[in-house]
C-alpha cells in the first residue's frame, strides 16, 4: 500500500468551490468523464449535512487492441461518496475505483476547507490517495504502486490549474448571479423564470467557452492504470 | 452536447437527470448553502430520475460492484473505509 498526498489553495470562497464541484463535468478537457450520476442523496442534521452517492462514468482512451487483449470494455466505474458539512464548513469526499478492482485499488480522498489564513477568499484543497496493487501481481506490486504514485504525482499539478480554470468561470458566474438577485428584488415575480434562464444561459456560455478540466486523480489515471497492467504483462 | 450539464450513463436517464441537476443546483446555491433549507426540494424531479437510474444500474450489470463498493465503504460512514488494517 502507498499513500499520495498533496494540498495547496484555491483563490475563491468556499461555498462557491463547493458549488463548482457540482458543474465540473462535463468540461472540454476531461473529456474522458462521460457521465456523471448521482445515485443517493441525502439531507440530515437539520439541513446541515448533505450526503451524495455519485457514479462516475470514464472512458479511457486506451487503444481498442489493449482492451480486447485484458478483455474488458473501455468503459470504467468510479464510486464517490462526498459530505457536504455547513457547520464545520467542510466539503469532503471519498471516491475509489469499481472497475478493475481486484487488481488496483485506489481510494482517494479530498477536502475542500475554508483556508486557515485567509478562511473568506480562499480555500485550502487537500487530496490523499491510497494506492493498492492485489492479487496474481504480487509480485510487480512493489514496481506498480511506485509507479502509480509517481503518475498520480505528476498529474496533480495539472489537475490544480484545471479546477482553477473552472471556478474563474464560475466566479464571473457568481458575481452575476447575485447582480441578478439584487434586481429581482426589485422587479415583479412575473419576470423571474425569464431572469433564471437569462442567467442559465448565460452561465453555459461561459462555461462552454472556457476549457476545464478535472482534478480527481481516480477518474485521470484510468488510463495509467491500464497501461501498467499492459506493461507488466512485458514484465 | 450544447448542455453543460453531464449526461447519465445510460442515455435513457439524461433528460431526467438534467432536469434534476438544473433544479438542485439552483437549490444548492439559493438555499442549501445559506443555511435556508432543511428538506431538498427537488424530489419530484428525483424519483424520476432515479428510478430510471435504477433500473439500468440493473440492467447493465453495474448493480453487483456498486453494492460491493458500498459495503466496504457505507453512504452512512460518508464513504470511509470500513475495515481498514
Amino acid at each position: 500500500m502507498r499513500l499520495f498526498k498533496n494540498s495547496y489553495s484555491f483563490e475563491y470562497p468556499w461555498d462557491q468551490v463547493t458549488a463548482a464541484n457540482w458543474k465540473k463535468y462535463p468540461n472540454e478537457v476531461s473529456t474522458h468523464v462521460i457521465a456523471v450520476d448521482v445515485l443517493k442523496r441525502e439531507l440530515i442534521d437539520n439541513g446541515q449535512k448533505l450526503v451524495s452517492e455519485r457514479l462516475i462514468t470514464v472512458k479511457q482512451g486506451v487503444p481498442k487492441w489493449i482492451m480486447m487483449a485484458m478483455g474488458g470494455t473501455n468503459v470504467s466505474y468510479v464510486r464517490e461518496v462526498s459530505v457536504v458539512d455547513l457547520a464545520n464548513r467542510s466539503l469532503t469526499l471519498r471516491s475509489c475505483n469499481m472497475s478493475y478492482s481486484n487488481i488496483l485499488k485506489v481510494y482517494e480522498t479530498v477536502k475542500y476547507n475554508p483556508h486557515p489564513e485567509d478562511p473568506v477568499n480562499k480555500t485550502l484543497f487537500e487530496q490523499e490517495a491510497q494506492i493498492t496493487a492485489y492479487g496474481a501481481f504480487t509480485k510487480i506490486c512493489n514496481k506498480m504502486e511506485e509507479w502509480s504514485v509517481q503518475r498520480f504525482h505528476d498529474n496533480a499539478l495539472k489537475g490544480k490549474k484545471g479546477f482553477d480554470s473552472v471556478l474563474e468561470v464560475f466566479d464571473k458566474h457568481w458575481v452575476q448571479r447575485e447582480k441578478y438577485v439584487d434586481d429581482l428584488g426589485n422587479s415583479i415575480v412575473g419576470k423571474v423564470a425569464d431572469t433564471v434562464e437569462d442567467i442559465k444561459t448565460t452561465a453555459e456560455e461561459m462555461l462552454k467557452e472556457t476549457e476545464m478540466k478535472s482534478n480527481s486523480i481516480l477518474t485521470r489515471h484510468y488510463d495509467s492504470i491500464k497501461n501498467a497492467f499492459k506493461r507488466n504483462e512485458n514484465m | 452536447m450544447g448542455n453543460v450539464m453531464s449526461a447519465s450513463f445510460a442515455p435513457e436517464c439524461t433528460d431526467l437527470k438534467k432536469e434534476y441537476d438544473s433544479c438542485f443546483n439552483e437549490w444548492y446555491s439559493e438555499k442549501f448553502l445559506k443555511g435556508k433549507s432543511v428538506e431538498n426540494e427537488c424530489s419530484k424531479q428525483w424519483y424520476a430520475y432515479t428510478a430510471c437510474v435504477d433500473t439500468h444500474l440493473t440492467r447493465q450489470g453495474i448493480k453487483s460492484a456498486l453494492d460491493e463498493a458500498r459495503k466496504e465503504a457505507p453512504f452512512e460512514d460518508g464513504g470511509a473505509i470500513k475495515d481498514q488494517e
